[in-house]
C-alpha cells in the first residue's frame, strides 16, 4: 500500500476547476516531483492535501486512513508536514524558537523540544544561527528554517512547495543535497518545483499536471520525452 | 532581589488603605486598578495573541449586569456575583469567538465591534431582564464582617482592597498563562496564523481559549464596577468608548507586557481624564491622536520602552 493515495481529487473555485479528478500515489521512501506549467494547480494540490483547502470531491488517504477534510493542524499531527511557496517564518521569534515551537506541539516538554530544534536546525545547516531573529536570515536560510520547522513536527511525509525558487546556483546544490539527506533519514518527500534540471536529477518519479489534471506519471527520463508534456510546456511544433 | 520586587509592590499596594484615608485619592486608585485589570485582560488577546478586539465592553457589561441582576433578583452577594459575572462573560465569548475568529486581522476587529453593539442593543431592549434604558440600581449592600470588623461600604477602603486583589490576580493569571504552553502558541498565532496551523497548533481553539480567559477577567472587572458604582445602564457599561479605552491602556502601556497596563491605566486616569474634563466627548480625538503618536514613536509602549532602557543599562 502506498504511503499517500490521492484519488479523484477535484477542487472548484467558483466556475474554475483548479484540480480535476487527479489521482496519484506516493510510495514510502521516494522523492516525488510534482511539476507543471504556471497555474497548473500544484500549490492547490498541496493545500488540499494539508487541509488548507477542502476538496470539492475526491479522497486523500495516508496509510489507508482518510485525511481529506481534516483541519491543517490535524493533518500535521497525522504525519504530513509542509513548507510554503512564499516563506512563512515567525519573523520576530528567533530561529531556535521558530523550530522549538513546532517540536513543543508534539513533545510536551520544553527541554526536549529545544533539543529537537537544535537537532533539526543542525541537520539543515543552521546550527550556527540559532539565536538570530528569523527575519534576519536570507531567503535561502528562511527556506531551510522552514524545512527544519516542518521536520520538527515529526512527519512521515514532507511536502516542499518550491524549495529551490529564488536560490542561487550554489544554494540550489546545497538544497538538493539536503532534500536527499532528508529522504535518506526515512522521510518521504513530495516537492513542487520549477527548476527542471534539479527536479529531474533528485526525483525518483515525476507527476506532471496541466490545468489541474494529470498528464504524465513516471521516472524523470521517461516523462521529459513524453509528447504530452512537451506540448504542455512548449506548445505544438510548428503551431 | 529582582524576583521579590513584584511581591513587595503587591504588598505595598494592599497596605495603601492603611496609610491613605483621603477618599478622593482612593477613588482615583480604584479607577486605576480597575482599568489595570481591564488592560491586562485585553492585552492577553490583543497583545499576546495579536487579535485586536474593539468589543470588550460586551464582556464588561455582561459581567456588570450579571452581578447586579443576581443581587437584585436573587439576593446573591455581589462578591459571588462578580465571579459569576466573569463566567457569564467567558460563556458569551465562546460563540462570539467561534464566529468572529473565522475572520482575520481588521475583519476580526470590526466583527467584534459589531457584536458588542448587538449585545448593547439586546441589553437596551430586553427590559424584563435588564430594565432597559432605566438601568439597575443597588441601594444598599449587604452587611459583611471581616475578621470581626463590620465592613463599611460607604467608604472606599474595602473597594480598594477588593480591586487591588482582582488586579493582582489578573496580572498573575496573565503571567502564568503566557508562560505556559498555550501562551507559547499565542506567539506563533500572532506571528503567522497559517504557519501556526502548519506546525500542528489548533489555532481556533487556542484563540477561543485565550478569548474566554480575557472575557472572564473583563467580566469580573465589570462585576466590580457594578458593586462599586451600584448603578448600571446599557450606555455606561456597553459603550464602545469602554472598549477603546481598554485598547488605549494596553497600547500606551505596552503590548505583550504584564506591567504595561498599570502605566496605561495611570496615564488614562490622570492625563487623559484632564482632557475628558476640558473637552467633553472631544477627548476621544485625544485618545486617537495619542495612540497614533505612541504607535509611531513608542511601538512597544511606555512600559516596554522603559523596560528596554533598564535592560540596556545593565
Amino acid at each position: 500500500m502506498a504511503l499517500l493515495e490521492v484519488s479523484g481529487l477535484t477542487r472548484d473555485f467558483g466556475g474554475l476547476r483548479a484540480v480535476s479528478d487527479l489521482s496519484f500515489n506516493v510510495e514510502a521512501g521516494e522523492i516525488l516531483g510534482l511539476i507543471g506549467p504556471n497555474g497548473a494547480g500544484k500549490t492547490t494540490v498541496f493545500n488540499l492535501i494539508t487541509g488548507f483547502l477542502r476538496p470539492t470531491s475526491g479522497d486523500i488517504r495516508l496509510d489507508g486512513r482518510c485525511i481529506s477534510g481534516l483541519k491543517p493542524h490535524a493533518v500535521v499531527r497525522s504525519g504530513i508536514a509542509r513548507t510554503f511557496q512564499i516563506v512563512k517564518p515567525f519573523p520576530n521569534l528567533s530561529v531556535r524558537e521558530n523550530v522549538s515551537l513546532a517540536a513543543l506541539v508534539r513533545a510536551n516538554d520544553r527541554g526536549k523540544a529545544d533539543a529537537e530544534a537544535v537537532r533539526t536546525l543542525t541537520q539543515v545547516g543552521l546550527g550556527d544561527r540559532l539565536d538570530v531573529p528569523a527575519s534576519d536570515l536570507t531567503l535561502s536560510g528562511q527556506k531551510r528554517m522552514e524545512m527544519a520547522r516542518a521536520l520538527a513536527t515529526g512527519p512521515r511525509l514532507l511536502l516542499l512547495d518550491e524549495p529551490l525558487a529564488g536560490l542561487n546556483l550554489h544554494e540550489t546544490e546545497d538544497a538538493c543535497g539536503l532534500i536527499q539527506k532528508i529522504r535518506d533519514s526515512g522521510i518521504t518527500v513530495v516537492l513542487v518545483e520549477h527548476v527542471m534540471k534539479a527536479i529531474m536529477r533528485i526525483s525518483d518519479r515525476v507527476v506532471v499536471i496541466r490545468q489541474g489534471a494529470k498528464i504524465a506519471d513516471g521516472p524523470p527520463a521517461e516523462v521529459v520525452n513524453d509528447p504530452g508534456v512537451i506540448t504542455a510546456y512548449f506548445g505544438k511544433r510548428g503551431a | 532581589m529582582k524576583k521579590a520586587l513584584p511581591f513587595i509592590a503587591a504588598l505595598v499596594l494592599l497596605l495603601v488603605p492603611l496609610g491613605v484615608s483621603n477618599q478622593f485619592f482612593l477613588h482615583v486608585g480604584i479607577t486605576v486598578l480597575m482599568w489595570t485589570s481591564l488592560g491586562v485582560a485585553w492585552n492577553l488577546l490583543g497583545g499576546y495573541a495579536g487579535q485586536i478586539s474593539f468589543g470588550h465592553a460586551a464582556f464588561f457589561g455582561a459581567g456588570a449586569y450579571t452581578t447586579m441582576i443576581l443581587f437584585l433578583r436573587f439576593g446573591l452577594a455581589p462578591w459571588y456575583g462578580m465571579a459569576l459575572g466573569g463566567i457569564v462573560g467567558a460563556l458569551i465569548s465562546i460563540p462570539i469567538g467561534l464566529i468572529c475568529f473565522r475572520l482575520r486581522g481588521p475583519y476580526f476587529s470590526l466583527s467584534t465591534l459589531a457584536v458588542a453593539e448587538i449585545i448593547r442593543l439586546v441589553a437596551l431592549n430586553w427590559e424584563s431582564l435588564t430594565n432597559g434604558p432605566v438601568g439597575l440600581l443597588i441601594t444598599s449592600l449587604p452587611h459583611v464582617s471581616f475578621l470581626g470588623i463590620t465592613v463599611n461600604w460607604e467608604r472606599k477602603e474595602p473597594f480598594f482592597i477588593i480591586i487591588a486583589l482582582l488586579a493582582l490576580c489578573s496580572m498573575l493569571a496573565a503571567y502564568l498563562f503566557v508562560r505556559a504552553r498555550p501562551g507559547s502558541y499565542l506567539a506563533a498565532i500572532r506571528e503567522d496564523e497559517d504557519a501556526a496551523e502548519a506546525i500542528g497548533i489548533n489555532t481556533t481553539r487556542a484563540k477561543v481559549n485565550v478569548l474566554a480567559l480575557s472575557a472572564f477577567l473583563t467580566g469580573v472587572a465589570g462585576g466590580f464596577y457594578g458593586l462599586y458604582f451600584r448603578y448600571v445602564d446599557p450606555d455606561t457599561v456597553f459603550l464602545i468608548s469602554l472598549s477603546i479605552e481598554m485598547v488605549f491602556i494596553a497600547v500606551v502601556g505596552g503590548l505583550r507586557t504584564i506591567g504595561g497596563p498599570v502605566v496605561g491605566a495611570v496615564f488614562l486616569a490622570t492625563i487623559a481624564e484632564l482632557f475628558r474634563d476640558r473637552l467633553a466627548s472631544g477627548h476621544l480625538i485625544f485618545y486617537g491622536l495619542f495612540m497614533m503618536l505612541v504607535i509611531r514613536y513608542l511601538p512597544e509602549g511606555i512600559w516596554g520602552r522603559v523596560r528596554r532602557a533598564l535592560n540596556m543599562r545593565r
